[in-house]
């Protein structure tokens, strides 16, 4: 099944390389981890794969130096690159913001059936001792040195695909495999950890973003690995003058940052949880967003990342409405 | 505002409030609220003093960011005030800032900060004792909340709470 999809994947890309600037995939590192790859040469292309640890959000590399630096040229050759589901929704907003334009890209679109977090893995298997890593029938098989360990796939997926509503991409050019069916339909459930926390008493939910927040190291890889942040070296986190964010270590800064990093992606966040993957502290950071995505959704009936034609709803008003 | 300001007529009584020193952070667009609590002044009408007037040119301009510094390091209240909406010097700067401010206030209480402590609202700058019921009424409610803990700075005294995600 996998490997079918992935050699209908290489044939794809093979056929169109020569047409490309170059081509944006993953490919295999560990057993249990990707690693962006940018082809140029044919040869590379067998190095592509796809599946349930392509976990990278790749959208982010369209509008992220070095390929913002320099704006492409009238004629330059579309950049072909591979979405999943979530990532799809990104590009639709970078298309929305008319950071690149939806000739610039040829979509290599992948229905995706949830991404493994090696987290949780890790609180299985140990880490190291992984040989091979294979999903099969919605398990995670593990080979180590000694043992064959199964885990159950819903038991090692990443937090963000638990309430996935669109694991097809929203946006293609070429769709490699089979469509498949969603994992959450409705609000209920795509927002089941936002409402947990929502359902606690005021008090426990500051002291529970001050215990989580207080391990926060500022190193602003959340902020680095979203595809929709794209301030850049202008970034407020980082300006001198003002000084909104100083070098103190306390919990109010990051308080601030997370703040801020938030309220500049409402309207905007498509869920794609890069934030919380990359975070090195283990940080619930998408949560955060994730409450401003139910926000947007319910007083504004906006999803982020659907339609390339959609204004951002803070990037508008509605003179008419009284009652937000 | 203090006593020595000619325009204040507000009382010295209001001491134990003072004592508790509850500090509210006003933004005020240049073209109607600032005019508005201008009026209020003018008029002489009596207002609470707890109130810290910062002035901007268009609740366009207000980032939630202004608010979240505010409310995360201690201010006890943040009280947002621009033209009516359709009465915007800038035509359309408070049609975006309604948005944003609506966005930001269902947002503060699930980081844990009580959104009562978050005002926004409309004085035109005829409206002097509208402002006058705003202030009062906000002030009141601040005061009835006491003073904002604000982010503690270190996390030892914390309660530890563990995430309880999967």
């Amino acid at each position: 099944m996998l490997e079918t999809d992935r050699n209908q994947l290489h044939k794809c890309v093979e056929e169109a390389l020569p047409e490309l600037d170059m081509m944006i995939g993953w490919t295999r590192c560990d057993p249990l981890q990707t690693t962006p790859v940018f082809i140029r040469d044919a040869k590379s292309i067998s190095s592509l794969t796809l599946g349930p640890f392509c976990s990278q959000n790749l959208a982010g590399y369209l509008v992220k130096p070095p390929a913002l630096d320099a704006p492409p040229k009238p004629d330059a050759k579309p950049i072909g690159i591979c979405v999943k589901g979530c990532d799809s929704r990104s590009l639709v907003a970078l298309i929305q913001e008319k950071f690149i334009t939806r000739q610039r890209v040829r979509i290599f679109g992948i229905p995706c059936g949830g991404t493994v977090d090696w987290r949780k893995v890790a609180r299985h298997v140990e880490l190291g001792s992984v040989k091979s890593a294979d999903v099969q029938d919605r398990v995670l098989v593990i080979e180590d040195s000694t043992t064959t360990h199964r885990i159950a796939l819903e038991e090692v997926l990443s937090r963000k695909c638990l309430g996935c509503r669109h694991p097809n991409p929203v946006i293609s050019d070429v769709l490699i495999g089979a469509e498949v069916s969603p994992r959450s339909t409705g609000m209920e459930t795509s927002y089941r950890d936002v409402d947990e926390l929502d359902a606690k008493p005021l008090e426990e939910r500051l002291a529970f973003w001050q215990s989580e927040l207080d391990r926060c190291i500022r190193c602003y890889a959340c902020r680095n690995a979203c595809p929709l942040c794209v301030c850049q070296d202008r970034c407020i986190v980082e300006t001198r003058e003002p000084r909104w964010l100083t070098q103190h270590v306390g919990v109010p800064e990051k308080f601030l940052f997370h703040f801020i990093h938030a309220m500049h992606l409402a309207g905007r966040c498509t869920g794609c949880g890069e934030c919380e993957r990359v975070c090195p502290m283990d940080i619930p950071v998408t949560l955060i967003k994730e409450k401003l995505n139910k926000i947007m959704e319910e007083m504004l009936g906006y999803s982020a990342g659907l339609d390339p034609e959609a204004v951002p709803p803070l990037l508008t008003f509605n003179p008419g409405e009284t009652e937000i | 505002m203090t006593d020595s300001n000619p325009r204040s007529s507000a009382p010295a009584e209001d001491t134990a409030a003072n004592r508790q020193g509850i500090k509210i952070v006003g933004f005020l667009c240049n073209w109607c609220s600032y005019g508005g609590a201008d009026t209020a002044g003018v008029c002489r009408f009596k207002q609470p003093t707890d109130l810290r007037v910062v002035r901007i040119p268009c609740t366009g301009r207000m980032d939630p960011l202004f608010i979240a510094k505010s409310l995360i390091y201690g201010v006890d209240g943040v009280l947002v005030s621009g033209c009516h909406p359709r009465d915007c010097h800038y035509a359309v700067g408070n049609f975006y800032a309604r948005r944003r401010m609506e966005a930001f206030k269902a947002f503060l209480p699930f980081m844990g900060i009580d959104t009562r402590r978050f005002k926004y609202t409309w004085v035109s700058a005829s409206e002097g004792q509208q402002w006058q019921k705003v202030v009062t009424e906000f002030s009141e409610q601040i005061h009835m909340l006491g003073p904002n803990p604000g982010v503690e700075l270190r996390s030892g005294e914390i309660l530890k709470v563990s995430s309880g995600l999967k």
